[in-house]
């Protein structure tokens, strides 16, 4: 016996309802609930002694890290830190991307071997990093005593750990900007470059006039990816200097770890992370509404 | 033309030295003894190679030809760090991908009011630092149990894959040719069409999605450092630094570091060329 099923027609709407509503109550519970919860943690103070205990007190913790400090010394760290990588990762990228376009021998193994750095984790990068660059340890000195200078060179002392800090950055990043690029520059017409040459452009004007406008959109994008991962940036950081010497390497998101993991003053590290989400969207939004609405 | 390819030649090699040096630098530790690590000024490569720290970390240990004896360290077992990582980077990939697939195939192909409006929770999801993440679900996991335990991990952890490989997998689904409409003609249901037409279709997506969710759970520290540190669920990454912080024993910090690197290097070996197929860079148009 056959039975004739009548299929009925779901609209867009229904058809996206049915196969998302499970999915949209998982995001609920797992994103919106928490990020709720956090801002409702910011208004209260919060103690573990004696019992799981709040307190609620308004607007003090804002006004508190607005006052402190240590919150304006961090912000200007994370700035200086996110400026430096932003631009060592684009520049480095673009070179990378640049240098792998052309043709040599032995293309295919120098490309898997110059991604490898984005496979690194953080933490690991962080630690290499750490060995590569303190005095007892490092490459600095190392180079140092075959030139007949006996000195422990310390690049992670107070007055260049963020650099160190931003060239380790780029160091993990600039491989996945470098292969979008070089994804891009594949997609140029050759013709253009004949045209270039018969015009004796030079290799400056023509990566200004014919390569360039291919990348600018990418350009943006990973502007704004780098500068938002910069900020959020932590284990790398942490694992390589913990803040330090003193404060001089102390970022936002080190100083909101200490604040609620180590003070465990989870209401004030709360009020601290929406400060530091409001930078990154000002951030992001600025770079749209400079750069990025041009490239459209 | 002679002149060109030398500058080129320079610039690559000036590319593979920025790359390989700091790996270098600290891999030759893992084939060193303490007394050379420890050395000053600092060697430049393994002055007595030796596979002492790779045993070691392993649970192995390794009597030198000279008749020393290495025993490995007791204050990190990496071997169950190791498997708990494993446990952890396979259950957030599935789940990753349970959710994610459905959620982005809607986003980048049907049309729906307030699209543009969720579609930007999502990205502000992406923009949460992780350590702003971890307060709510401190307090939560404390109250009810979870902190301390893998499954806490596991959620946590989602909070961060979920929205990011949604925002690159609708870019993807997208760019897929419109054949819903012929699959309908020939008898597909609209989810049978999703099922068996489109993700057969963006398989190098969906691949891409997976391994990206399973090296961030693999790679993941901060989340770890605060939910399971010190504890038998602890993952890799904060066991990997207890060699670091609580017991300085540099000759294992990187062998431990090499054996966590293999996974992630032969997966971005396999994948280099497919990588930039990932449409991360439009998922907001249109």
């Amino acid at each position: 016996m056959r039975r004739h099923r009548k299929i009925k027609e779901l609209t867009n709407l229904q058809f996206a309802l049915v196969l998302t509503i499970p999915v949209v109550i998982f995001l609920i519970t797992i994103i919106i609930y928490p990020l709720v919860y956090s801002l409702w943690v910011s208004f209260h103070e919060i103690t573990f002694f004696g019992g799981f205990n709040t307190k609620f007190v308004g607007l003090k913790n804002y006004k508190d890290i607005f006052e402190s400090q240590k919150f304006w010394h961090s912000l200007i760290v994370s700035f200086r830190f996110t400026v430096e990588s932003v631009v060592l990762t684009m520049l480095i990228g673009l070179g990378i991307a640049l240098a792998l376009s052309r043709t040599f021998p032995g293309r295919k193994i120098i490309r898997s071997l110059v991604i490898l750095p984005w496979a690194v984790s953080y933490y690991g990068s962080g630690m290499m990093f750490k060995y590569l660059w303190r005095g007892g340890t490092g490459l600095p000195t190392a180079l140092a005593y075959i030139f007949g200078f006996d000195a422990r060179i310390n690049i992670l002392g107070e007055r260049t750990v963020i650099e160190a800090l931003a060239i380790g950055n780029a160091w993990n990043l600039a491989p996945l900007v470098a292969f979008f690029l070089l994804a891009n520059i594949e997609t140029i017409p050759l013709r253009l470059y004949d045209m270039a040459e018969i015009d004796h452009m030079g290799p400056f004007r023509r990566f200004y006039y014919v390569t360039l406008p291919y990348l600018r959109f990418t350009l943006f994008v990973f502007t704004a990816i780098c500068s938002v991962f910069s900020l959020k940036l932590f284990d790398f950081i942490f694992v390589q200097t913990g803040g330090g010497p003193g404060m001089a390497s102390a970022t936002l998101t080190y100083q909101i770890y200490k604040e609620s993991f180590t003070n465990l003053n989870l209401g004030y590290g709360a009020a601290m992370s929406f400060y530091l989400l409001v930078l990154i969207l000002i951030m992001t939004f600025t770079l749209y509404f400079v750069w990025g609405r041009r490239e459209e | 033309m002679k002149k060109s390819s030398v500058i080129t030649t320079i610039i690559v090699i000036l590319v593979l030295l920025w790359t390989l040096i700091p790996m270098y630098w600290f891999m030759k530790m893992a084939f060193e003894l303490p007394v050379d690590i420890s050395a000053f000024p600092p060697h430049f490569y393994p002055k007595r190679p030796t596979i002492t720290s790779l045993l070691n970390v392993l649970g192995f240990s390794y009597t030198t030809r000279s008749g020393e004896i290495f025993i490995p360290s007791g204050g990190v077992n990496f071997v169950q760090a190791l498997v708990n990582s494993f446990v952890l980077a396979t259950s957030v990939t599935i789940i990753t991908m349970l959710v994610v697939l459905p959620l982005s195939y809607t986003f980048g192909r049907l049309e729906f009011k307030h699209k543009n409006m969720l579609l930007f929770a999502i990205i502000l999801s992406v923009a949460l630092p992780p350590v702003s993440v971890m307060i709510p679900f401190y307090i939560i996991f404390t109250k009810v149990g979870l902190a301390g335990t893998l499954i806490g991990l596991i959620i946590v952890t989602l909070t961060i894959t979920i929205p990011f490989v949604t925002w690159m997998l609708i870019g993807f689904f997208r760019n897929l040719p419109q054949v819903e409409r012929l699959a309908r003609i020939d008898g597909y249901s609209r989810f049978g069409a999703f099922v068996k037409i489109v993700i057969p279709m963006g398989k190098i997506g969906v691949v891409i999605g997976a391994i990206i969710s399973f090296l961030f759970a693999w790679n993941e520290y901060t989340f770890a450092l605060v939910m399971v540190n010190g504890t038998p669920a602890a993952t890799m990454p904060p066991a990997i630094s207890g060699f670091l912080f609580v017991v300085p024993e540099p000759g294992h910090l990187t062998a431990s570091i090499i054996y966590s690197l293999i996974p992630p290097f032969i997966v971005v070996y396999l994948l280099q060329k497919h990588i930039t197929k990932m449409n991360i860079v439009e998922p907001l148009e249109g």
